[in-house]
């Protein structure tokens, strides 16, 4: 078996020894929001600014590695799902790899705010494997703000992750990884140069259009955007016709946001066809996760049908360059 | 007056654990005994012991903690223990499920004690598994192996390491290199060593870890409870080799650290009316249906630690426990319903009346492994002479006061806290 690979007694032991001193799980979001606003920023193993890649590289111990990103809304509202997640991150890997939902899965976390408005707009991890995972989750800054114009910087996270991220599962063996985008607002209206600038430190001269970014991202991506019930957005008809119109039915809604955990567990056994609905279904029943099998099963109702297509065939071109990317 | 005066109480299982030292600990430690108790000390073992503890609807199965944690006692574990963080902070979130708040803050550590980790436990069942059909009894979960790992290896992983996890990091990657091979080609694991260093980092945060000269002063605040794990027949130098386990059981240590504060030890040897043991190794008076007669609600059989056995009372091997333990004050008798249970079924609880080999177990000299080796092997194949003893509990007590040469001092029929009686007229 080797060692690295995740532990959920650690885990749950790093969990209990912070309670036990008082210290929250959030430890950086406290400790900055004690400070002066002006200082906030991203940490730094989190600040996207000049990163080359993000890499997912298959090892001895993990050979077939398989990248799935998990980037949430920090903004408002949906700063508890982080926390959600980060309760429940046994449980994702109890799924992924104990019921062999995944062989080698490395999972990254991310924050995503507002370019406009935040201090700290996006942040973006580390593909991991191990326990670390829990501790870049915890070093998410958790800023909560939120412009309240209905948008969120979406975009320039599926830029990050269309053009700053490299993985084996797609370069070795022509597999996309998975995408979950957690939010419940629009994406703004164009993604601007000025802050792809900003943000992440490229030379962007020309803003770029929202659906062909996304166009770019699904290339090597299975893009999901996961809308919990946690907003007032909910049930707004234009954040349901924004996202189904960039990623069909690969938009899903969640009625109870506290099953967000099950919920990519299941659609990444879904995807890998390791599983269908019904057997993810009666795994989440078996964990003890009833409440959340009820919640999955109509999340993925749609999604659960036919499984999206994860092999594309190795590309005959490995290049992200720029044509692929309507200018304006 | 009690029969303790103002000594601190050693309690030491006689036999091969399960006899209810947890419980005994328990009643010492509550308001009823009224004993002033100060601390629990714990001086043997590590994350595998498992004393039970009922008191009404609150049932916790100590592992490390001490068994006075639901009465508010402080635990201290010393420098003998052996030390698994992770084990810990499950115990701890169990112990807040039944209503203890914050059970780190009853908790002192000190920092000499090894370090259990996870690559011990991946080592542990590698190996136990590599012995197929001749495993040791192991509970697989490390103990063995850190002891081992310790004696070829002056800088083993200690608790104070946690305290500087640049020194805990070279010793963690020095172990991985050590094992090799044994891990990786097994079906175990652990996690890597920043995980576990981070985690351990969080651990030392969390604890009061403490240096040489703690004791004295927990010691200052009142009487102290040291309490053992296992049982004295499973002692390292003292059981029968190898179904031992890799610590010393027996009272010395604990009577040494009394000595050396300068006060006086109550050694109080604890039996139940019949035997019970864990796994692999001799059980002369085994009896199966004794053990269908006598339901055990709290030792199921674990994956490495194989079934849970039952058999009739042994006064040779208890007495061969109190001598191994340089005597016992007094003993605490526990499961005196049993004695009514067994007779119902019509296997009424019997004892030794001779060993055909030995007119009692020859005590060897100590650390002589090929002594115990030849106990284990006669004990294997002794021929017994069994006798009826009373099933009458008062009569019982009586009679083993007699066969031991030591008083009962305290009672137990049944598991609760409220079962337990302080024996006031002690019988000579």
């Amino acid at each position: 078996m080797g060692y690295g690979y995740w532990d959920d007694n650690t885990y749950k032991a790093g969990k209990t020894f912070r309670a036990a001193r008082g210290v929250d799980d959030f430890g950086y979001t406290d400790s900055l929001r004690a400070r002066p606003r002006d200082t906030w920023k991203a940490d730094p193993t989190l600040d996207p600014f000049r990163v080359d890649k993000r890499e997912c590289r298959d090892s001895d111990g993990h050979p077939d590695s398989l990248p799935i990103a998990v980037l949430f809304d920090v903004t408002g509202s949906m700063g508890a799902v982080p926390r959600i997640m980060q309760d429940k991150l046994g449980k994702l890997h109890g799924l992924l790899q104990r019921k062999g939902y995944a062989d080698d899965p490395q999972i990254l976390f991310g924050g995503i705010g507002d370019a406009d408005s935040d201090r700290v707009p996006l942040q973006v991890g580390q593909f991991e494997s191990g326990n670390a995972m829990d501790e870049q989750l915890r070093t998410i800054f958790l800023e909560g703000n939120g412009g309240g114009q209905k948008s969120e910087s979406y975009e320039l996270a599926a830029y990050f992750m269309a053009r700053h991220t490299s993985t084996d599962a797609w370069d070795k063996r022509g597999r996309k990884g998975y995408l979950f985008i957690i939010g419940d607002e629009l994406n703004k209206p164009r993604l601007s140069a000025r802050h792809i600038r900003s943000v992440i430190g490229d030379k962007v001269r020309l803003d770029v259009s929202v659906p062909s970014i996304y166009r770019e991202l699904e290339k090597r991506w299975n893009v999901y955007f996961v809308l919990p019930d946690q907003s007032s957005y909910y049930n707004d008809p234009e954040i349901a016709d924004h996202w189904t119109k960039l990623l069909g039915e690969r938009f899903v809604k969640l009625d109870d946001p506290a099953a967000v955990c099950e919920l990519i567990a299941l659609t990444v056994g879904i995807g890998e066809d390791r599983i269908d609905l019904r057997d993810g279904l009666a795994d989440l029943r078996d964990i003890g996760s009833v409440a959340e099998a009820a919640t999955v099963g109509k999340a993925l109702a749609l999604v659960g049908e036919h499984a999206p297509a994860t092999v594309a065939g190795l590309p005959r071109d490995l290049g992200t360059g720029t044509d692929d990317v309507d200018f304006r | 007056m009690n029969a303790f005066g103002s000594r601190d109480i050693v309690v030491v299982d006689l036999g091969f654990g399960d006899a209810g030292k947890g419980a005994t600990v328990d009643w010492l430690c509550s308001p009823q005994a009224g004993l002033d108790v100060a601390a629990v000390v714990r001086f043997n073992g590590g994350a595998q012991a498992a004393h039970n503890v009922v008191n009404g609807e609150r049932h916790h199965t100590f592992s490390q903690f001490g068994a006075g944690t639901l009465s508010g006692v402080p635990t201290f574990l010393s420098k003998f223990m052996l030390v698994e963080p992770i084990a810990l902070a499950t115990e701890a979130r169990a112990l807040e499920a039944i209503g203890v708040h914050n059970p780190f803050d009853l908790l002192t550590i000190d920092g000499r004690a090894l370090l259990t980790t996870p690559i011990h436990v991946a080592a542990n069942r590698a190996r136990e598994d590599a012995r197929g059909g001749n495993r040791h009894g192991s509970c697989g979960k490390g103990i063995g192996e850190t002891a081992a790992y310790a004696l070829e290896h002056v800088d083993a992983p200690t608790v104070g390491d946690c305290l500087r996890p640049d020194v805990l990091r070279r010793k963690l990657v020095e172990m991985t290199r050590y094992y090799g091979r044994l891990i990786t080609e097994s079906r175990h694991g652990f996690p890597s060593i920043n995980d576990m260093t981070e985690m351990y980092g969080e651990f030392a945060a969390a604890v009061n870890i403490v240096g040489p000269g703690a004791l004295q002063a927990i010691g200052a605040g009142g009487r102290l409870i040291f309490e053992g794990a296992q049982g004295v027949l499973l002692d390292e130098w003292r059981g029968f080799h190898p179904h031992t386990t890799w610590s010393t059981v027996e009272p010395s240590n604990a009577r040494a650290m009394i000595g050396q504060m300068g006060r006086e030890s109550y050694v109080l040897g604890v039996t139940r009316t019949y035997m019970t043991r864990h796994g692999a190794g001799p059980f002369p008076m085994e009896d199966g249906a004794l053990g269908l007669a006598l339901p055990e609600s709290h030792n199921g059989v674990g994956e490495y630690q194989g079934s849970f056995r039952v058999g009739h009372l042994d006064e040779m091997l208890l007495r061969y426990a109190i001598e191994v333990s340089d005597g016992v004050d007094g003993v605490a008798l526990t499961h005196l319903d049993a004695l009514g249970l067994a007779a119902a079924a019509n296997t009424p609880i019997h004892g030794v009346e001779r060993y055909e080999e030995w007119a009692s177990i020859p005590v060897g000299k100590w650390k002589d492994l090929d002594h115990q080796q030849v106990l284990t092997d006669t004990l294997r194949t002794v021929e017994v002479a069994a006798k009826q003893v009373p099933s009458e509990p008062e009569e019982f007590v009586d009679y083993l006061s007699g066969a031991l040469g030591v008083p009962v001092v305290l009672t137990a029929d049944g598991p609760d806290r409220a079962d337990r009686r302080l024996r006031t007229t002690v019988p000579a």
